[in-house]
């Protein structure tokens, strides 16, 4: 710590006494003695201040210390008890003042604990295992939830070994469901506008309709396939039941519901004309959106009667969604179609089981409710609806026939074998009462079931239609189950007053009966290895039961996960994870928003030395994939070839690309071929220009949206499953050893040929495909790692040395280096400047604001817009990855990301037989690029 | 935790030549050192110097020098220092020699002693000086730098540890 500096000193003599200094050839009394004095006055300044932030007594020697030195001044000598005063009063070392929290006990009470808890989750809601979780997590505040992240166990592999050998367990409540209740064709004519035959499955499909599976889907903004992606829901219907109102869940990642809640209301004509909203930019954080919420929500019906109640009794554990306005409706009426929307986020709860034993945890831990006919006690509403039901033989017979089949459960050895989505409800016990003393392994014993007819009959079978009936459908009765849960305490004192201690405690009457609904996830379906990896089973419960749920399931074994967990399993999987990969809904636009702003954070955060200079490494944009700008670069390239072809005058676009020395091997195929295919290409023509009109629409509307700083996406991500199945059978190399005929001829039909992509081409210009990379040898792919094209020398190269592991990238110039440099002198002058001006006259104010409009340029970054994407680079860039990782399932480097569609095309085209579908791969921070094997799985 | 220990040498350029004062600066004072303990001690001990060595403080108008070096070293610092013939920068080059005032081991003491050095210069000076308009011009200067010090006088000696005299 020098309290002193040169350079001040310095300025001070300058300032002080200077006479110029040249003609010094005699020594002037007078200035010999104003130098030693100013150099007097100096050093005393510099003396006298005390260095070390240490108090005045630890300055002191061992021997002069004494006891209680620090609060009594008068234990110093004398000659420090001046300074010591001072320090004393100053507010660093002054104490505390007593904080008016109460004791910890007090504070630790019951009623005051719970207010505590309330007050902490205004903000944020928590989920109902929060305290379970925050004990053992890493917790994240998200999506207006408190949500573990990771353990903070070590755990990686174990959750992986979990999720491939036994059982891993995650909390998703915070998932929001929507339920639409209405008819069936009313429903079914609306809601055919938000989604496409293309995708996959619709709300139609005859099987989900039925109640009997759980379905996925994308959701799209109304008609406007393929464009305005919404994002991926998963939907159950409730099975037919007499009336001719049906009822649809709608469930979703809460990053996407307030797009899809709104879509919904304006599909449905659900709000007030006046209230229609333009569909504005999610800048807004999470809990702004809450705020959003109300504000939608304003004018419409409130349900006030059970909410007034609720704030005189102000301590009460908040069961459901705690930050909820009391005000605020969550529920709207179509007034033609009589159409009803109603929220019913965190009103049911969703566990979610993966891996292969999850369905022996499962039947472990719940029995079904045993059947009642007369009530405990007339008082309490206690299982009322039970003993209602347990009067009709009819009903009695479906719970039976269910429980059978939940039993038989066991004897399946894994869920994937279940036919994907099958539902099954069921009514069950209170999962409390057979709570085993010490945490046990649940093992499926199968011998049991060997040689039962009954499990093949419900493995061929699956879950008949009828038994999908669960009473968790019901408000009414899911209100009464958790209203008139045994609490914990009393649970305990019962089994306290047991005559055996711990002998099994038998309820009789009193025993909860809690309905469920049973969910099977299908796991990995896509693709030729692992299938059925990760697939398990959903539990829905009602609201305020979920520790009664989470504890006995933790007592079978289960692995807990949070939200990394759920990330690698969908990395596993190859399934693209919400938000993060839907770079064209507005949520994955605004996650990938704040991941780069982190980034950078990150990235800011270290010196610059020690950090590395993306733009010597050519990464244009290490911390966000550029895709708008990668699809455009693509159609410009595309588009410039084919003017290449027919040597017309000079396009603008190709200006940009002739630069970069883009030597087209397509070209020169399409001339060869050019004699035979002159119809081809009279159709390329006509549909290019139509291309070209169209894009200079989308760009039109491009522009216009930043100006307008709304995130309209000019590209969208391919998800029709003809043409993916289509490119998934191309990438397949057709000849060599590594071909696959079976494959390929169950995938695809057509061969590759022009007249087969073009039109593919044309009608999107401007697309992205999801792919997953596998890594032939070495390298670990990161996030946003890009995807290149190797050039026929690489292919080569690869052919004749099998251990040949990739180019290099030359190493680039720093262009901005220089420009940086410049600028920090220039600041820091500017600062200079200010300083002076600040001490002469304030002029200097206008100056500051100057500086600070370049002050975003970072070394080490790109600072300009971006050129052409494509060809920065040695190997032209296909697309991004958005996803990488050592793959513990595989054993290689996997990674998964979007490549654009223009540019996939291309590059199979030009590719040899053999080697169809190897891309290079090259990690932000590096130059050396890596071979990698491309897929698509569909 | 273990700081690593340091000598501060603190000298004095004496120069015939009054203009070898535009001479004395950081870089011009670093590198005649070098360039001494190089020629006499070789690259072994040059390397050894050089280990944190740099030129802490420096005032050309009175020609206070203060040089840092690790503690092992600095006995070959000290040695290397009547080496030093002269100062060069801006193509000028002007004969000197450096005069060794004090060694310490921290800054502080240091300047304690530069204060109490500086004080006996002016006295001497005092004593010595020949017309009234000189012994009042000194007068002025001692009393406007000895006022500060009996207020911080009470600070001072909080701190005498690592104090070595060559």
């Amino acid at each position: 710590g020098l309290t002193w500096s040169q350079g001040s000193f310095r300025k001070l003599l300058t300032g002080g006494h200077c006479c110029s200094p040249l003609p010094f050839l005699f020594i002037l009394v007078s200035t010999f003695a104003q130098a030693r004095a100013a150099e007097i006055n100096a050093m005393l300044k510099a003396v006298a201040q005390k260095s070390s932030n240490s108090l005045v007594f630890q300055t002191l020697p061992r021997h002069m210390r004494r006891r209680a030195m620090s609060h009594n001044i008068k234990r110093l000598p004398r000659r420090l008890q001046e300074i010591a005063r001072k320090e004393a009063e100053k507010a660093v070392h002054q104490k505390k003042e007593q904080s008016k929290a109460k004791c910890r006990k007090a504070r630790r009470r019951h009623i005051n604990l719970v207010a505590e808890f309330n007050r902490r989750q205004r903000k944020n809601i928590w989920l109902e295992t929060h305290i379970w979780h925050a004990k053992r997590f890493h917790m994240v505040k998200k999506w207006g939830y408190c949500l573990g992240n990771s353990p903070t166990e070590k755990s990686y592999r174990a959750c992986y070994r979990a999720m491939t050998r036994h059982c891993l367990l995650q909390d998703l409540s915070y998932y929001c469901c929507l339920e639409l209740t209405g008819k069936e064709n009313e429903l079914l004519k609306q809601l055919a506008r938000i989604c496409s035959i293309d995708t996959g499955l619709t709300f139609e499909e005859a099987c989900c309709l039925s109640g009997r599976f759980e379905g996925s889907l994308n959701l799209y903004r109304a008609d406007r396939y393929p464009e305005d992606m919404l994002g991926p829901v998963t939907f159950i219907w409730k099975p037919r039941d007499g009336s001719e109102n049906r009822h649809l869940w709608i469930w979703m990642h809460p990053a996407l519901k307030q797009d899809i809640l709104r879509e919904l209301k304006a599909i449905f004509q659900c709000s007030e004309p006046e209230e229609i909203y333009i569909p504005e930019p999610v800048t807004a954080s999470i809990q702004e959106e809450k705020q959003m919420d109300g504000v939608l929500s304003l004018g419409k019906k409130r349900k006030k009667e059970d909410k007034e109640g609720e704030k005189a009794v102000p301590v009460k554990k908040i069961i459901g969604d705690g930050t909820r306005d009391p005000f605020q409706s969550y529920c709207w009426i179509s007034q033609t179609t009589s159409i009803v929307i109603s929220d019913r986020t965190m009103e049911i709860l969703r566990y979610r089981l993966i891996g292969p034993l999850s369905h022996s945890v499962l039947t472990e831990t719940l029995k079904a409710a045993s059947l009642q006919t007369e009530m405990a006690d007339s008082e309490t509403e206690l299982n009322n609806w039970w003993v209602e039901n347990c009067k009709d033989s009819e009903k009695v017979s479906l719970h039976q026939h269910q429980s059978a089949i939940f039993e038989l459960l066991e004897g399946i050895s894994s869920p994937s074998e279940m036919p994907p989505g099958t539902i099954l409800g069921l009514t069950v016990g209170d999962p409390r009462v057979n709570l085993p003393k010490k945490k046990t392994k649940a093992m499926p014993d199968f011998e049991k079931y060997q040689d039962n007819d009954k499990v093949r009959q419900l493995y061929l079978e699956g879950v008949p239609v009828d038994c999908a009936h669960s009473f968790i459908w019901d408000q009414d009765i899911c209100k009464n189950v958790t209203e008139n849960k045994i609490s914990e305490q009393d649970l305990n004192h019962m089994r306290a007053q047991l005559l055996v201690p711990g002998s099994h405690l038998d309820l009789g009457p009193c025993e909860s009966k809690i309905p469920i609904l049973l969910v099977q996830q299908p796991g990995k379906m896509a693709g030729e290895d692992r299938p059925g990896w990760g697939s398990g089973w959903d539990i829905y419960l009602p609201k305020g039961w979920g520790m009664a749920f989470w504890i006995p399931f933790i007592y079978r074994g289960v692995r807990v996960g949070g939200l990394q967990e759920a990330l690698k399993h969908s990395e596993y999987q190859r399934t693209p994870h919400t938000p993060n990969d839907f770079p064209d809904c507005q949520a994955g636009m605004q996650f990938a928003k704040e991941l780069e702003a982190s980034l950078l954070e990150k990235f800011k955060r270290r010196p610059p030395a020690k950090r590395a200079n993306y733009v010597k490494m050519g990464t244009l944009s290490p911390f966000v994939c550029p895709w708008g700008q990668l699809t455009k670069n693509w159609e410009g390239r595309m588009k410039a070839s084919g003017e290449f072809v027919r040597q017309s005058s000079p396009h603008p676009e190709r200006c940009v690309t002739e630069g970069h020395s883009f030597c087209d091997p397509k070209a020169e195929v399409v001339e060869e071929a050019s004699p035979e295919t002159c119809e081809v290409e009279e159709t390329m023509e006509v549909t290019r220009s139509e291309g070209a009109l169209k894009t200079e629409d989308v760009t039109g509307t491009q522009d216009f949206g930043e100006k307008g700083e709304t995130m309209t996406s000019d590209f969208i991500v391919l998800r029709n499953e003809k043409l993916l199945m289509q490119l998934s059978a191309w990438c397949y190399p057709t000849a060599g050893k590594d071909r696959r005929i079976r494959l390929i001829s169950r995938l695809g039909q057509k061969e590759m040929t022009e007249d087969v992509f073009l039109p593919i081409l044309m009608s999107y210009p401007r697309a992205l495909v999801w792919v997953n990379l596998s890594l032939l040898r070495k390298g670990n792919p990161e996030l946003h790692a890009m995807i290149c094209i190797p050039t026929e020398d690489d292919l080569l190269h690869l052919s004749k040395n099998k251990l040949f592991c990739g180019p290099q990238e030359p190493k680039h110039r720093d262009i901005f280096k220089y420009k940086v440099q410049k600028l920090k002198e220039e600041k820091k002058k500017k600062k200079k400047d200010n300083m002076k001006a600040l001490e002469g006259d304030p002029l200097g104010i206008p100056d500051k604001e100057a500086t600070e409009e370049h002050e975003d340029l970072i070394l080490g970054l790109w600072a300009d817009a971006l050129p052409d994407v494509t060809s920065h680079c040695s190997r032209t860039l296909l697309g991004y990855v958005t996803r990488g990782d050592f793959s513990l399932a595989v054993g290689c480097g996997e990674a998964l990301g979007f490549v654009s569609l223009t540019g996939l095309l291309y590059m199979l085209h030009n590719q040899p037989a053999d080697k169809k579908g190897i891309v290079l791969l090259r990690t932000p921070a590096s130059l050396q690029y890596r071979f990698a094997r491309l897929n698509i799985e569909v | 935790m273990v700081r690593f220990k340091n000598r501060y040498v603190l000298c004095e350029v004496v120069s015939e030549d009054p203009r070898c004062r535009q001479c004395i600066e950081d870089r011009a004072v670093g590198l005649a050192v070098r360039d001494a303990i190089g020629k006499v001690h070789g690259d072994y001990g040059l390397a050894c110097c050089s280990i944190s060595f740099t030129v802490k403080y420096l005032n050309a108008y009175t020609g206070t020098v203060l040089l840092r070096c690790r503690k092992d070293s600095y006995r070959l610092l000290c040695s290397a220092l009547p080496f030093v013939r002269q100062l060069e920068s801006r193509n000028l080059r002007y004969p000197c020699f450096l005069n060794t005032l004090h060694v310490g081991g921290t800054i502080r003491t240091c300047q304690k002693f530069l204060i109490q050095y500086n004080r006996r210069q002016l006295l001497m000076l005092l004593q010595n000086c020949t017309n009234e308009e000189e012994r009042q011009c000194i007068q002025k200067s001692l009393l406007s730098c000895s006022l500060t010090e009996e207020q911080s006088q009470s600070g001072d000696e909080e701190e005498d540890d690592g104090t070595e005299t060559d």
